[in-house]
């Protein structure tokens, strides 16, 4: 599998360059090569004309080429100016350090307090400190890798407008990487599109339209309203139609209830408060919002890995103790979660016993393992679910990200739940695995499986949900179903305003 | 909020996570394993013989007195295999909290108040000898179990870590112990004797193992008992459901705890039973008279750290440990030959640590290689053979 | 009994020299620590430098030279630590058990037939400031190895709090994902807090032997190096928290000695635990409470992706 294959790109100064392509196409890599994450086996770079190696971060900083990270760049104990300055080779000065993150923030309208502990900060606050960070060391080219997904809509606009600034006024160059055709439609200049591994087109975003772009990135022809939200097509997705079939059971009883939930976090601070959510049998509930709002947290409730401080959960009509190991799973409660290397399967063992995790029983004879059903229930699963893998008993490690969420699905779907739960589902899939992922979810709900999707990207809950729940600092802010879905006024509860 | 508890300081190895596997070859990876582990070894013990001829000893003389003492002088290797025996029962109970994700290492502490409980119970209990010795062993089993329950009570109540709690114990147990032996209605020899000594009383004959004769040589029946339960722990954690939850807890308490595997009950039962075997190793150390027919404060002996060491060079595997467990038992018997030698004794504990760093190192590079393969893989599909550029013009 | 025990500068003096073994070792850790790694073998490298300061100050006759040793065997021991955990991935729990074992091994064989004789160091009293009541000898009046505190403790924190080195060592404690990413070398700072670490134990260990007994015992240091952990846990991973545990531990190993010279008796066994039992019942007390570095005996390894 070629991550990048003879790829030409051209920066230029001045311009915000948008590198499109769907999740595995390749532009992370390349990113991560211009950053020095990564080491090329061929090929050649060359900045301001001359040909450079870059073999670490610290090389390509001192090239003037500096990247805005996702998730991964931020001490959460340390202050925001800590941060900044952390990694730079001069000696520590505060109250100079504290200055210039003032400075910046006042110049590009990046409002963040140098002193805050980064810990304490929402979502698009820490993007602002990773921009900080990034721009002190007066980089010519910032990179920005899918930075959107941490935002509301209209924190994003506000990105896109200091991303103008900084190229039209200062002659930087910004090179933003995502795989959602809005985005790149609306902050670009320039277009390059990547497909497997290559750039496979280059063109002005002028020119540019929606169906020239994802063709490009899939290389056939797509129906934009039937797959809209693989390529982040809000307007797409809100316009078209749902091909939703609601089998909403008249049952009196909902698969899943959640009332009055509340939980604190560690440091004290509240991560749910007064959380009501209902999910009825066949249904798809969406809840919508941006990370870190009280997502990870329901999720985990609903793995049996939070205890709630006050309120219930009962599944179909049944009370559920919350915190206790197993009880969840028991219950008839599935789960995807968020990141499946943290709950979700064990990478120590094999195929087969990563899908045999939630019953052994059921592979078992008075006791002990029976091998022959542990392979054969394995067999089953990974021909029914597509999972690609030597044989049943590979690690689970070797497995790639894709084949690893197959049998975390496999397992779950197999146990027939009440309930299923799939927390940012498609995080890091490509568009192939996206529709997959999507028509499973959808099948579940057409057996009477109630489905609770929870997900950064709205315009997966759009193509998805029945109804829209949206949460903000761990409350439901808002509540509507899919034919009164707008995204202003979602993106708006999205950002704590009352709409 | 109670989340399901995370104990800060976990046992957490360094596995890469590889999607796709480093390119693999077989025969060839396997020759360079064995050659690493041969080298690894080799240095080891090399340092070891230089140790030795630094100190103005002859290596070529211990080699030999550690041979007789261990295998070639009469009645040696009975010895040495009955001394294997208590290793092993703490080995194998190391490997129980192991794979659960526990780290214990207050065994000396466990396996001590095991063998005084052990004693307790068996100068006093009537009965016939089998009963006596089924009950003082059960007494050494629950004396240890309750050891390391504290520490299980300590991390899953408080979140202290079971590394220090354990560890403290230890001296904790020696000084309980110390004072036992100083009250007779305790551990205290009871005879009228005159010098004492803080000891405690003799364990009658009739409640020991029994011996095999084999070959001239007295083999302990307690060596049976340790090869059983190792056998028993290996197939139950490899084929059994509850084997089977405890290597999920140890692998992904987080996973482990989404599929119905309590933390506190798993993990603590897992906790207690390695303290119960090293208790019961305790016992049996005690009513095999290997270390003498009496508890007194330096009765332990180093078996407790010793069965650590051996469950880490068997790399947690219960089956390993048996002949793993032997190489320590000669090194402890063939040490006892070294006086003659001029070469302070203590080289044998010199020798076995340097063994078990030895082995830590080829897994360890065997890890590396593996990670650089991986990169060098990602990397070779990163980049074609096609020549690119990607320029950032001014 | 207890206003007598108080009220006794024995109680003070001893006190404060009972500590200093735990401060060194605990500051070594506790720099070890924020940097996440958990080094169990600060027990060896306690006993490595209490072993190395015999020798040294035996063969060259003089104190100095000991703790020059007792530096040196420390780092050593730290050297093997780090560079087995941190850079070729074995796992830290288990190399710094060994490493204990080894050392106790070794050190009770090359006391065996090199037999140092221990070159003890003087006491040293500064003047007007030891003259104050109580607490005067405790802590000005002490062997003059023992005042590395006052320069070793203040080290460390300006080290960890007020350099870029520490700022870094901070970021590979709580995120070192994020530390490599912003360009911080995460496992080479983590061997250089082992490094620091040995040094402090072993002078700690190079104090036991030069000033505190005298001689080098292989069991000497009987598991002082563990409650010199739970005084890092006992006080919340802070500078200020760790010394307070320090001289709570130093106190109750006091206790015995002080009691025996004012002329009380008390249970052998019990003031020999005390120690033990105060770092277990102080870690029930506050272990839950406070929060250990993010990444605390996590290793480190630059992922793929």
């Amino acid at each position: 599998m070629l991550a990048c294959d003879a790829v030409d790109l051209t920066l230029r100064r001045g311009e915000v360059h948008g590198v499109l392509g769907e999740n595995g196409a390749g532009k992370s890599t390349l990113m991560k090569i211009l950053i020095g994450l990564v080491l090329p086996d061929d090929g050649r770079v060359d900045v301001r004309g001359r040909s450079v190696h870059i073999t670490d971060p610290l090389v390509a900083a001192d090239l003037g080429i500096a990247m805005v990270h996702q998730h991964y760049s931020l001490v959460d104990a340390l202050s925001v100016w800590e941060n900044v300055v952390l990694g730079e080779p001069a000696r520590l000065d505060p109250s100079a350090a504290r200055a210039r993150v003032r400075e910046i923030g006042e110049h590009y309208g990046l409002d963040v307090d140098p002193d805050a502990r980064v810990g304490s900060l929402t979502a698009g606050q820490r993007q602002r400190v990773e921009i900080v960070k990034c721009l002190r060391r007066d980089p010519t080219i910032l990179v920005f890798d899918e930075p959107t997904s941490v935002l509301t809509p209209a924190e994003s606009d506000q990105l896109f407008s200091v991303l103008r600034r900084v190229v039209a006024e200062e002659g930087r160059t910004v090179a933003l990487v995502s795989h959602k055709l809005d985005e790149v439609l609306q902050a670009t200049d320039v277009i390059s599109i990547m497909r497997q591994g290559r750039v496979v087109e280059h063109l002005p975003a002028a020119d540019a339209d929606a169906r020239t772009l994802a063709r490009a990135m899939v290389g056939r022809e797509v129906s934009l309203r039937a797959e809209a939200a693989a390529f982040g097509l809000a307007e797409a997705v809100q316009g078209a139609a749902p091909d939703l079939v609601s089998t909403v059971a008249a049952e009196p009883v909902p698969a899943l209830r959640i009332r009055g939930a509340s939980v604190r976090g560690r440091d004290g601070a509240p991560k749910l408060v007064a959380l009501d959510v209902v999910v009825g049998a066949g249904e798809i509930v969406g809840v919508a919002g941006v990370e870190g709002n009280g997502q990870r947290e329901l999720a985990d409730v609903l793995s049996s890995l939070t205890k709630l401080d006050e309120g219930t959960v009962e599944v179909a009509g049944v009370a559920v103790p919350t915190g206790r190991p197993g009880a969840m799973a028991a219950a008839g409660v599935g789960v995807i979660p968020e990141d499946r290397h943290d709950s979700g399967c064990v990478l120590g063992m094999s195929v087969a016993e990563n899908l045999a995790m939630a019953d052994p029983h059921g592979v078992a004879r008075r006791g002990m393992l029976d091998r022959r059903a542990l392979r054969q229930r394995a067999a089953r699963l990974m021909s029914e679910f597509e999972i690609s893998a030597p044989g049943p008993d590979t690690p689970m490690r070797l497995l790639s990200g894709g084949n690893q969420q197959r049998v975390v699905l496999a397992r779950e779907l197999s146990a027939s739940p009440t309930v299923l739960v799939a927390a940012q589902p498609t995080h890091g899939l490509d568009v192939g695995a996206i529709e997959y992922m999507g028509a499973r979810l959808r099948a579940a709900a057409e057996s009477g499986v109630g489905v609770l999707l929870i997900s950064n990207e709205l315009e997966e809950i759009l193509a998805l949900a029945h109804r829209i729940v949206v949460v903000h600092r761990g409350r439901v802010v808002g509540e509507m179903t899919r034919a009164e879905a707008d995204l202003e006024r979602i993106g708006l509860l999205m950002g704590g305003a009352a709409a | 909020m109670r989340e399901i508890e995370e104990l800060p300081l976990a046992v957490v190895d360094a596995a890469p996570v590889i999607p796709g596997g480093p390119p693999r070859r077989p025969v060839r990876d396997a020759v360079v394993t064995v050659a690493t582990y041969v080298v690894s070894i080799a240095v080891a013990l090399a340092l070891c013989a230089l140790l030795v001829a630094a100190t103005g000893g002859s290596w070529e003389k211990v080699f030999s007195a550690l041979i007789d003492g261990s295998l070639r002088s009469p009645g040696a290797w009975g010895l040495t295999l009955t001394t294997a025996a208590p290793l092993l029962i703490v080995a194998v109970g190391t490997i129980v909290a192991t794979k659960a994700g526990l780290v214990n290492i207050g065994q000396e502490g466990q396996l001590l108040i095991g063998a005084s409980c052990c004693a307790y119970v068996a100068v006093r209990i009537p009965g016939p000898g089998w009963f006596a010795l089924l009950a003082a062993l059960t007494a050494g089993l629950a004396g240890g179990a309750l050891w390391a329950g504290l520490a299980a009570g300590m991390r899953f109540w408080r979140q202290v870590p079971e590394v220090i709690s354990t560890l403290l114990l230890v001296f904790v147990a020696f000084q309980l112990v110390a004072y036992g032996l100083t009250k007779t209605w305790l551990l205290l020899d009871r005879t009228p004797r005159i010098n004492k000594n803080n000891t405690g009383e003799p364990l009658p004959t009739d409640r020991t193992f029994g011996h095999l004769h084999l070959f001239g040589n007295d083999v302990s029946l307690s060596v049976v008992l340790a090869l059983v339960l190792a056998v028993l722990i290996a197939l139950w954690l490899s084929r059994s459901v509850g084997g089977f939850r405890l290597r999920m807890l140890g692998l992904n308490p987080r996973a482990a705890q989404r599929s119905g595997v309590s933390a506190v009950k798993v993990g603590g039962t897992a906790l207690v039973a390695s303290g119960a075997f090293a208790g019961l190793a305790g016992g049996v150390l005690l009513t095999s008279e290997s270390a003498g027919d009496r508890v007194t404060t330096a009765f332990s002996g180093n078996y407790g750290w010793q069965g650590l060491l051996v469950a880490l060079l068997a790399r947690d595997r219960p089956l390993v440990a048996i002949p793993m467990a032997l190489v320590f038992a000669a090194l402890r018997t063939g040490s006892g030959f070294l006086a003659a030698t001029g070469v302070e004794r203590r080289i044998a504990d010199v020798v076995q640590a340097m063994l078990v760093l030895a082995l830590l190192i080829p897994p360890a590079i065997a890890a590396i290689r593996d990670r650089r393969r991986a990169v060098a893989a990602a990397r070779a599909g990163a980049m074609a053979t096609a020549p690119a550029t990607a320029g950032a013009a001014a | 009994m207890i206003w007598d025990v108080l009220s006794s500068s024995i109680l003070y003096e001893s006190a404060f020299r009972l500590a200093v073994l735990f401060v060194l070792a605990a500051t070594g850790e506790w720099m070890a620590e924020r940097a996440g790694t958990l080094n169990i073998s600060l027990e060896g490298m306690i006993i490595a430098g209490a072993f190395g300061a015999a020798v040294g100050s035996s063969t060259f006759d003089s104190v100095w030279v000991g703790l020059g040793y007792a530096a040196v065997a420390g780092l050593v021991l730290a050297a093997v630590q780090a560079n087995m955990s941190h850079r070729l991935t074995a796992n830290q729990f288990v190399v710094g058990l060994t490493l204990n074992v080894l050392v106790v091994g070794l050190t009770a064989f090359l006391n065996a037939e090199l037999k140092p004789v221990v070159q003890r160091a003087g006491v040293v009293e500064i003047p007007l400031l030891s003259k104050i009541p109580l607490v005067g000898t405790a802590f000005f009046g002490q062997s003059w190895p023992a005042y590395m505190v006052y320069l070793a403790v203040p080290l460390a924190w300006f080290l960890v709090f007020r350099t870029r080195w520490g700022l870094e060592l901070r970021a590979c404690g709580e995120n070192p994902q994020s530390a490599d990413v912003s360009g911080v070398h995460v496992n080479k700072r983590r061997r250089q807090a082992i490094y620091l670490c040995g040094i402090y134990a072993g002078l700690g260990g190079g104090f036991l032997t030069l000033a505190q007994v005298g001689t080098f015992e292989p069991q000497g240091v009987a598991g002082r190096g563990f409650i010199a952990i739970a005084a890092v846990i006992f006080g919340g991973w802070t500078l200020k928290g760790t010394i307070a545990g320090c001289f709570v531990f130093g106190t109750a190993q006091a206790l015995g000695s002080v009691l025996q010279a004012l002329g009380y008796r008390a249970n052998p066994q019990l003031l020999t635990s005390l120690p033990y039992v105060l770092a277990l019942a102080t870690m029930l007390l506050f272990a839950h409470r406070t929060r250990p570095p993010a990444a605390l005996a996590r290793p480190f390894v630059r992922g793929l992706t």
